[in-house]
């Protein structure tokens, strides 16, 4: 499975839901899909904190909100699965584009290449709607799932890298002002 | 009102509803007050950057938040701040109970307990010290005021003097 046409699923399904991105392609690839979206909200830097600010926002919000999030990213932040075990948001689905590497520091690999499983971390942390996925079928599926059923959900899909597009020309202060403005009055 | 239940009156009065923290001793009082009050919805973090997250995605989906650590959190949460609530301009009111105070007995608090002021400053974020009640209403809400307005985060920085401290 591939990212980009995964996220081309993704945006699909997701009508106008708020989706949160990690840094680096998982961003410039939503993007390049769709660049007018306002409910995008793309990740510049504080790695490891994507799926912290959806739960953020999906105790901010009664939508569903969807994190894009990555396995390097998520390895930094481990502890925010705990956390949303312990919030339970209903609304919440973290999807975990999970390549085992580090994909932008020169593909290392990364803990799930050695045995890391974060979906038995996710359900270890009281996370009890989970799924790992290789391929985009069994990732629309499920997702469609999470969409319908109550979360939080902790969907992790195994992709495989491709070449990369351009990075996205994204300004942090108008992509929260953008999102922002379509929650606020 | 003491110094605890102002902070609370004045967040309520600014609307501050969603409360990130990684528990602290010497602010126990607030967060406890905190999540006592329906008003709040708290969340504990498990560690400070991950408030920082949780509190800017409350922001970003129209929601005013606040986040509560002490020194020694602030240490781990810099990048976060530096990366996240900078470029985006996210205002978020960061109280800190700062270590390496009058009575601190713990020298593995002293060095960040210290440090803390000076990177604030070196990273353009503008913050205050509360020693004392006096005024004290006034001069939390004027910096939320502020904070907001400059679309900045901004720290409020505690004392033993204000709360009393924690005994070793």
């Amino acid at each position: 499975m591939h990212r980009l046409s995964a996220t081309r699923m993704i945006l699909d399904n997701a009508g106008d839901l708020p989706i949160v991105s990690n840094l680096g392609p998982t961003s410039d690839e939503l993007w390049h899909l769709a660049p007018d979206r306002d409910r995008n909200f793309y990740g510049y830097g504080s790695m490891g904190l994507c799926s912290s600010m959806a739960l953020g926002m999906a105790l901010s919000t009664d939508e569903k909100v969807v994190s894009l999030d990555g396995d390097g990213s998520l390895l930094m932040n481990m502890g925010t699965l705990a956390t949303i075990g312990r919030e339970q948001p209903r609304n919440l689905i973290v999807i975990v584009w999970d390549n085992e590497m580090w994909g932008q520091t020169g593909a290392q690999p990364t803990h799930t290449a050695f045995g890391t499983s974060l979906e038995q971390v996710g359900r270890g942390c009281n996370i009890s709607k989970t799924a790992t996925v290789d391929d985009e079928e069994s990732l629309a599926t499920v997702f469609r799932q999470a969409l319908s059923e109550d979360g939080p959900w902790l969907i992790v899909a195994k992709i495989e890298e491709e070449e990369y597009l351009p990075t996205a020309p994204v300004e942090p202060e108008m992509t929260l002002y953008n999102f922002r403005k379509t929650f606020v009055d | 009102m003491n110094w605890a239940e102002t902070i609370v009156q004045a967040l309520k009065d600014d609307e501050v509803s969603l409360i990130a923290f990684v528990p602290d001793i010497s602010i126990h009082q607030v967060t406890q007050l905190l999540e006592e009050d329906d008003y709040f919805h708290v969340v504990a973090a498990t560690r400070e950057e991950e408030a920082i997250g949780i509190a800017s995605g409350a922001y970003a989906t129209g929601r005013k938040a606040a986040v509560f650590m002490q020194s020694s959190g602030f240490g781990n949460c810099i990048n976060a701040i530096a990366s996240l609530c900078i470029p985006y301009r996210i205002p978020l009111p960061m109280f800190i109970n700062l270590r390496g105070e009058v009575d601190e007995f713990n020298l593995a608090q002293v060095a960040m307990g210290r440090t803390t002021r000076p990177i604030l400053d070196v990273l353009g974020i503008p913050h205050y010290t509360y020693e004392s009640d006096d005024r004290l209403h006034r001069r939390i809400s004027g910096a939320l005021k502020l904070c907001y307005a400059s679309r900045q985060p901004l720290a409020l920085c505690m004392t033993p003097l204000l709360h009393g401290g924690k005994m070793a």
